[in-house]
């Protein structure tokens, strides 16, 4: 695995191995509850109402990066289910459901007093259902209306006129579908939402965002890349999951700062960089060496992913006077910011300018049908644009079809002939 | 006059999509959806004629150009393959429901290369944005979209459109549905029609006039009901939902017959009657929220429809293409169930023309259940 460069990158990394444990010991010793929830379900609610919870995106990730995925995707197999279905949002079920096909990390999941999931892909509803049941769980859903209207540069609107974003019926609908998630998070927990603290944690939540566009602009500007795409992630996402809490904002900023300190000091990932890359759709989990393999030989660096990016751009709102409405407005899009037409392309083609991006790799997971759709238009925008693309055949989280020599000779073979052309 | 009857009701059920592109005239009056959960009421009340886009068997070149391969059903690409090539350029508009994945990426993406222009001369295309999970909020939302498909279509056209129309939809609605059950009373007990022949003699409710389809599915009726019972497994087709009779004959060519599939082409076409007592809107959003077979049918209901199928059924076959992302989740609960009742099944994911194996065993298996059960 590759080197960390960043002292908060270790940090961060500490910090959610204690925060689990300390779930796990609430969970089981005080009987305290705790939510597991898709990535796109506002965890300010929980928080507010005083439940932990895990975002199962971030738990699948966890699981694979650790190499312990393939144990269970074979046990699914063994029970019938399709390999052509989701394995990133279906691992953690699958560690569940399978439990003694394999190991999880850090003891595993304790039984959750609550899921709850959007349903934006429509495997959301089935695999959520098969893991509540296996928990012996309730699951909370939210339905998730289809947006009929979408703005050009919805990147720009989110902030200010985050109201021209969704649609009026779709907004209320989102609105009175956080209400009733609300009712059910104050049934578990005694508490009652407080709506002045809702709109404080926004704020702060705003700050925590500002901070990272802060660090996203020290990172575009920089004349050479001053910390790696994994290490961005790292530190974005283990903030994004407590996001506008004091340990949030506070690594949020020790973060900023230390790039800032790398970009003054002129401190490189690769100080032979030549070859400025992103990386469209979400983390390759199961080989994250993969991103710092062509440093050496090509001196290609991954600038840009969509997490460091997204924060900032799809969750400040300012003005609020309507919390909810503000949140609501956030959570009713998330699908159609990052994987949509024209939405999706847009903006990553507009970042990749920003980013002064030579080349992309673009995911392609066979069996996450959601990430897998959109991505001719993300493709075929970044070639108009002049950034030549390869598009990376794998999976998330599923590293069994997976041949890392032969994908690093792919990519080689394309910077030779389509980018250092 | 029940050949000339079951001849027309094939035929609407079969040609009325590929026949589109040939007649601007008729084209005009056509609005085109991609899959029976857009209400049919909505759009004769609007003064359009529906037409489904379904599943065929020809080329899809330059739909395959714009879908990624393995996620878009065969009828999605279908309909942009007709949308591509200019086919439905003079239709009144495309309708496609929020009740799978790829039908509401289909309308973002044909909304897409509309404003790229490759598609300017597309008709109008409209979301229909059915929820399907369950509550007062779903009801009243999916209420409101019924009235603003209602509000859209009627402004296509130059035709005054209130409630009283959509009643008398509904109404003539249900006097096709209830000679739609008439029909599918052949299936069973004793089973007088292939699946392959009943298939679009119910699917064709969805299409065709509400009168012109109770009569003449009266007529065919006449005629079939004398017919032979036919012996032999007794198959039911569940999984993703089928819309064509591509697996019906390859099953029934090796003297077994489908009695029922988990599809709004087969019984569910029927259903039970829309209230006529309720708002006209909402107890379109109920009945289509509640009834309606896709992708987001709530998985409890799923389950439940499949298990009011299992009764007097020797075989199954779970319908698991390679683009489907919902209904494989659902395999391990079918799979249990069939088991306990002694059901033999299999899993079909390839095309079924092609390899008929799978199907055969399953078939040889049930006939040796049967035969066991009955001495």
């Amino acid at each position: 695995m590759a080197e960390k460069q960043l002292e908060s990158t270790v940090a961060a990394g500490a910090f959610q191995k204690q925060w689990f444990g300390d779930l796990r010991r609430n969970v089981f010793d005080e009987r305290l509850p705790y939510a597991l929830i898709q990535a796109d379900v506002p965890f300010e609610l929980f928080d507010l109402l005083g439940i932990p919870a895990i975002s199962n995106q971030w738990w699948s990730a966890i699981i694979s990066a650790k190499r312990l995925a393939p144990p269970f995707f074979d046990a699914m197999a063994r029970d019938g289910l399709p390999d052509g279905l989701c394995r990133y949002c279906s691992l953690g079920m699958a560690a569940t459901r399978y439990r003694e096909a394999g190991a999880a990390p850090w003891g595993g999941l304790p039984k959750p007093s609550l899921l709850c999931a959007r349903l934006t892909c429509d495997c959301i509803q089935p695999v959520f259902a098969l893991w509540a049941e296996a928990f012996g769980s309730e699951l909370f859903v939210i339905d998730n209306p289809g947006a009929s209207d979408l703005p050009p540069r919805w990147w720009e609107l989110t902030r200010h006129d985050w109201r021209k974003l969704v649609e009026p019926h779709r907004l209320q609908f989102s609105i009175q579908s956080l209400e009733r998630l609300v009712a059910k998070l104050e049934s578990i927990s005694g508490r009652q939402l407080d709506r002045n603290a809702l709109a404080e944690k926004l704020e702060r939540v705003n700050r925590q965002e500002e901070i990272f566009d802060a660090t996203r602009k020290l990172i575009s500007a920089a004349p050479l890349t001053p910390v790696r795409m994994t290490e961005q992630i790292a530190n974005v996402m283990a903030t994004q999951w407590v996001r506008g809490s004091d340990w949030a904002l506070a690594h949020a900023r020790q973060f900023h700062d230390e790039v800032a300190a790398r970009v003054a000091g002129g401190v490189a990932v690769c100080p032979d960089e030549r070859i400025r890359l992103m990386w469209v759709g979400a983390g390759m989990w199961h080989d994250t060496d993969f991103y710092a393999a062509f440093e050496q030989s090509h001196g290609a660096v991954f600038v840009w992913s969509m997490y460091l990016a997204f924060g900032p751009d799809g969750y400040i709102r300012y003005g609020l006077e309507d919390p909810m409405a503000a949140l609501a407005s956030r959570t009713a899009s998330f699908n159609e910011y990052l994987h949509n037409p024209p939405w999706a392309s847009e903006w990553i083609v507009h970042q990749a300018r920003e980013h002064r991006i030579d080349a992309a790799l673009v995911l392609r997971p066979a069996s996450a049908k959601p990430s897998a759709s959109g991505r001719l238009f993300i493709e075929t925008a970044l070639e108009e644009a002049g950034i030549p693309v390869l598009p990376v055949e794998s999976d998330m989280v599923d590293s069994r079809a997976w041949n890392p020599e032969a994908a690093r000779a792919a990519v080689r073979q394309f910077l030779d002939s389509r980018v250092l052309q | 006059m029940g050949s000339t009857a079951i001849t027309a009701l094939h035929s609407a059920f079969s040609d009325t999509f590929n026949v589109l592109g040939q007649d601007s005239r008729y084209d005009r009056n056509v609005v085109v959806a991609s899959w029976p959960s857009v209400p049919v009421e909505v759009i004769r009340a609007a003064g359009f004629t529906p037409v489904l886009a379904c599943s065929g068997a020809g080329a899809t070149p330059a739909a395959d150009e714009v879908l990624e391969a393995g996620v878009f059903p065969e009828r999605i690409r279908q309909l942009m393959q007709a949308a591509l090539t200019g086919r439905l350029n003079h239709v009144a508009a495309i309708v496609l429901p929020r009740t799978s994945d790829t039908d509401y990426k289909a309308y973002l993406y044909l909304q897409e290369l509309r404003r790229r222009g490759r598609l300017a001369s597309l008709p109008p295309v409209v979301l229909f944005d059915l929820l399907q999970s369950q509550g007062q909020d779903i009801a009243v939302y999916d209420s409101a979209r019924v009235q603003d498909l209602l509000v859209r279509l009627a402004g296509l056209g130059d035709k005054q459109v209130g409630a009283a129309d959509l009643s008398v939809q509904i109404e003539s609605g249900n006097a096709a549905r209830a000679a739609a059950r008439r029909l599918a009373a052949l299936r069973r007990n004793p089973v007088r029609v292939a699946g392959a022949g009943m298939l679009p003699l119910l699917g064709a409710r969805w299409t065709m006039p509400p009168g012109r389809y109770a009569e003449l599915a009266g007529d065919a009726l006449q005629a079939l009901a004398g017919r032979a019972a036919r012996t032999g497994p007794r198959v039911l087709l569940a999984g993703t939902p089928v819309d064509s009779t591509v697996l019906h004959v390859a099953i029934e060519s090796m003297d077994a017959t489908v009695v029922d599939e988990v599809s709004p082409y087969g019984i569910d076409v029927a259903g039970g009657d829309i209230d006529t007592a309720a708002d006209p809107c909402a107890a379109l959003a109920t009945w289509y929220g509640t009834h309606s077979i896709t992708a987001r049918t709530p998985v409890a209901t799923l389950i439940r429809r499949f298990e009011q199928s299992l009764a007097d059924i020797d075989a199954a076959f779970i319908v698991l293409p390679t683009d489907d992302a919902r209904f494989g989740w659902d395999y391990p609960r079918l799979r249990d169930l069939l088991d306990a009742r002694g059901i033999v099944h299999a899993a079909i994911s390839g095309d079924p023309a092609a390899d008929h194996a799978p199907i055969q065993a399953v078939l040889a298996r049930s006939r040796g259940v049967q035969a066991v059960r009955h001495g």
